[in-house]
């Protein structure tokens, strides 16, 4: 029996649609390295666009399904790999932050709502993917990352540039890391300004497939700093259930929006604790109105995320749960939704921004 | 000055038009005052020359003129809104 071709394979794998950026994976450059030999044996890479991505599984059986249907096929060979694409198309890299691919701030508007917690396991479940990822402490005044990934290191600077801290295979940078310890940092709103800049610029972030940003509470200077300072690929905003806290996250949302960045989507933090001792689930700060929130403004949801004592405890200890106990619904929680923030950063991958020239 | 717009279409501007346009706060005046385009009838050349256009996050542009004023943040909302074209300026009607 005759081999099939290159285009017959090409074909049915063009079968094969990406729910989220909406075209098949053929004409989206997913398929590589495609050989068909004399035995009828096919082999090829499927690149995807981001290491944590939700549909990965399927779309390894449906290609294998599909190309092994073909008549006169001996055998298919799938090499599923990831390469994050940079963010929008556009000629040249920007130039601040050049070597970063995609930057992703997490953004409540309120405080207390975990925006800390859910930065650092979101950037740690990346990570966990196989993506190269940094985290970017953007508060100023309180800042809690180098607590949450266990740092106390005090970055050293090579060539005039400060070098980010190694921490759970992260690169992390933070104020708390450069003033540690009780120092308070005492500075009017300008002066964060010019901070938030300074740890964009004159950090050596090196590549990075994902720079996760972890914003202060506010629709002020930190926030407007760096939606002027970088081309944001998105914001992902975290809230809690209760009306207090989502009304003050729409806020936070619809700032950005104007500012022309894209919401990735909501996330409920605290949705539900369930009890040790009873088992019971209650609904401590309600439940839901994330969820509905991002209904009516017509984004997306990206997942819900359960109150935890193990949370908290890693957090305190210094590793990310998602880390510390990947089995925990919590941790299942926080990978869930990294997926979903991961993909909804791919789409942006593929946007044209306006074009400017000058004659 | 020329922008391609995410959905393909394209609009230009002159120098002219945009320093007219400048949104920012010496130039269409704020608390009540008069801003300093209220104020003149008449701009000098050099005031109506880009120099360089920078790019804001993603939400507007930067324009510095050859006279060196450059505090005016163009949203590109702004920029769409001010697109001369005639079919721009049919739908705007």
């Amino acid at each position: 029996m005759a081999v099939p071709s290159r285009e017959q394979v090409l074909g049915v794998l063009a079968h094969i649609q990406d729910p989220d950026l909406g075209r098949d994976v053929v004409s989206l450059g997913m398929i590589k390295e495609l050989e068909v030999d004399a035995e009828g044996k096919v082999s090829f890479t499927f690149e995807l666009t981001t290491p944590a991505c939700p549909v990965r599984d399927r779309f390894k059986s449906q290609a294998q399904d599909l190309v092994g249907d073909i008549p006169g096929v001996t055998a298919v060979d799938v090499r599923m790999t990831a390469n994050v694409r940079p963010a929008f198309m556009r000629p040249k890299p920007s130039e601040i932050l050049p070597g970063v691919k995609q930057t992703i701030a997490v953004a409540s508007g309120k405080g207390g709502v975990g925006k800390s917690t859910v930065a650092v396991n979101l950037a740690a479940a990346l990570r966990k993917a196989g993506a190269e990822v940094g985290l970017l402490d953007a508060d100023i005044y309180g800042p809690s990352v180098p607590a949450m990934v266990g740092s106390r290191t005090v970055p050293e600077q090579v060539n005039g540039m400060l070098q980010p801290v190694e921490a759970h295979g992260l690169k992390v940078m933070s104020f708390g890391l450069i003033y540690p310890g009780e120092q308070p940092t005492i500075y009017r709103g300008p002066m964060v300004g010019k901070a938030i800049e300074a740890m964009m610029v004159q950090v050596d972030w090196g590549r990075l497939d994902y720079l996760v940003i972890d914003l202060p509470p506010g629709t002020g200077d930190a926030s407007l700093t760096l939606a002027q300072a970088i081309p944001l690929t998105g914001v992902a905003i975290v809230c809690t259930p209760q009306d207090v806290a989502t009304d003050i996250a729409v806020k936070a949302l619809q700032m950005f929006r104007k500012l022309n960045v894209t919401p990735l989507g909501l996330i409920e933090n605290m949705s539900w604790y369930v009890c040790p001792s009873c088992g019971h689930r209650h609904e401590i700060f309600s439940h839901g109105g994330a969820e509905a929130a991002a209904k009516r403004l017509g984004v997306p949801f990206l997942g819900a995320i359960p109150l935890e004592e193990g949370i908290r405890e890693d957090a305190d200890s210094g590793t990310p749960v998602v880390i510390s106990r990947p089995e925990s619904a919590g941790a299942q929680a926080f990978t869930g939704i990294a997926s979903q923030v991961a993909a909804r950063t791919s789409i942006q991958s593929f946007r044209q921004l306006p074009v400017i020239s000058v004659r | 000055m020329e922008i391609e717009w995410e959905g393909g279409h394209r609009s230009t501007y002159s120098g002219e038009q945009l320093r007219w346009a400048c949104p920012c706060a010496e130039c269409r005046g704020e608390a009540g005052a008069p801003g300093r385009l209220a104020r003149v009838k008449t701009l000098a050349p050099e005031e109506l020359r880009v120099q360089d256009v920078s790019l804001i996050g993603q939400y507007a542009l930067q324009i510095a003129f050859q006279s060196g004023h450059a505090t005016g943040l163009y949203t590109f909302s702004l920029l769409r809104s001010l697109c001369a074209c005639g079919e721009c300026a049919r739908t705007r009607n």
